[in-house]
């Protein structure tokens, strides 16, 4: 091949990449819209093969697991019990204080097509024209937070996930007053950083949003507590979150549309 | 021949990010994209360029399933093919590839 022609053909590719970004929301939102039906059948399939051999492999943690969970549900039994006197007992004070009970969520419903091969960011198949908009938060069905709207397109989206190394938000520990900041390292891991010092954080505390920096709706489920990193050298304190989602479960999500 | 290419990618793609995402081997989701994108280009006689060819099909569906600017991951692959290709021509001799 001549110089000429070489140079031809890098000039034709760099113009044919112009072009692509240029368009590239309508391009991808055709190809998304070609590939939906491929895609729902892999994502449910993947879904079914990866859980079977899963549950092979994890056999015996899970008959550890289930021994404990069969523990913790006779002692969540029991909360919820002296829960359901609490509520009640909330009913009749709020009837009585004329309180308006708290505005739910507006939601939209959205299935998994697939997950980025690079970036921690899923496809859904609502857009733009379910009145999806960037920033929108994204949550599972036990309202757990999934990440939120990255980019829209006509008929999907692109929800980028906690784990996202862009991404990071304000949370606190569930039942006490720690703040900290979570932030997604890639690969499906979240850190919460930004912990002070002189608070004691412990393994399997629950982490939720705030409504500070007004990114999601506070008191959503972010993760449980994992590796607490404490060094005198530091100033705060960083602890490893694990997500209470697994993205091999996640088949269905919910946008928050409002809040 | 390019056709066929063209949709084997396209469907190779679809079932990286659709299927081959629930496994991941030690924490790693292998990319089946790229390593038949290598394979093709090491076994590939080096004067033919059919595995640059598949590595811009192989980049560009990975391109579209992605988040980053379309050409990212197609520059990634043709850059891996190409390097290939010249270390091939330039300083591989052997017969078995001739014989491919």
């Amino acid at each position: 091949m001549s110089k000429k022609n070489k140079i031809l053909i890098i000039v034709i590719g760099i113009l044919l990449f112009l072009f692509l970004n240029f368009f590239q929301k309508e391009i991808r939102n055709f190809f998304y819209k070609i590939s939906e039906p491929i895609q729902r059948v892999l994502w449910g399939a993947g879904d079914r093969v990866s859980g079977f051999f899963e549950t092979i492999t994890k056999i015996n943690k899970l008959k550890k697991e289930a021994d404990e969970l069969k523990l913790k549900n006779q002692e969540l039994l029991a909360k919820i019990a002296f829960l359901e006197e609490l509520k009640k007992e909330n009913e009749i004070l709020r009837e009585a204080l004329n309180i308006e009970l708290q505005k739910e969520f507006t939601l939209s419903f959205a299935q998994v097509l697939g997950k980025d091969s690079i970036k921690d960011s899923i496809l859904i198949d609502k857009g733009s024209k379910d009145g999806i908009s960037e920033g929108f938060p994204v949550i599972t069905q036990s309202r757990v937070l999934l990440g939120k709207i990255s980019e829209v397109y006509q008929n999907f989206s692109k929800v980028s996930l906690i784990s996202d190394k862009e991404n990071s938000f304000d949370a606190k520990i569930q039942e006490s007053e720690i703040y900290g900041v979570i932030k997604g390292k890639g690969s499906l891991k979240v850190f919460l950083d930004l912990i002070p010092q002189d608070k004691e954080i412990r393994e399997g505390d629950l982490v939720v949003t705030t409504s500070l920096g007004g990114i999601f709706p506070p008191g959503i489920l972010v993760g449980q507590i994992g590796k607490v990193g404490k060094s005198d050298i530091l100033p705060f304190q960083e602890a490893e979150i694990s997500p209470m989602f697994s993205l091999n479960e996640v088949e269905k999500v919910f946008v928050i549309l409002e809040y | 021949m390019i056709l066929i290419y063209f949709l084997f990618f396209y469907l190779l793609v679809l079932i990286q990010t659709s299927f081959l995402i629930h496994f991941n081997i030690f924490g790693i989701i292998p990319n089946f994209v790229l390593i038949s994108a290598l394979i093709l280009n090491l076994f590939e006689r080096p004067e033919k360029n059919n595995g640059i060819l598949v590595a811009a099909f192989g980049g560009f569906f990975l391109d579209i399933f992605s988040e980053k600017f379309i050409g990212f991951q197609t520059l990634i692959l043709l850059g891996m093919a190409v390097f290939i290709k010249l270390i091939l021509k330039r300083y591989v001799r052997i017969q078995i590839i001739k014989k491919i």
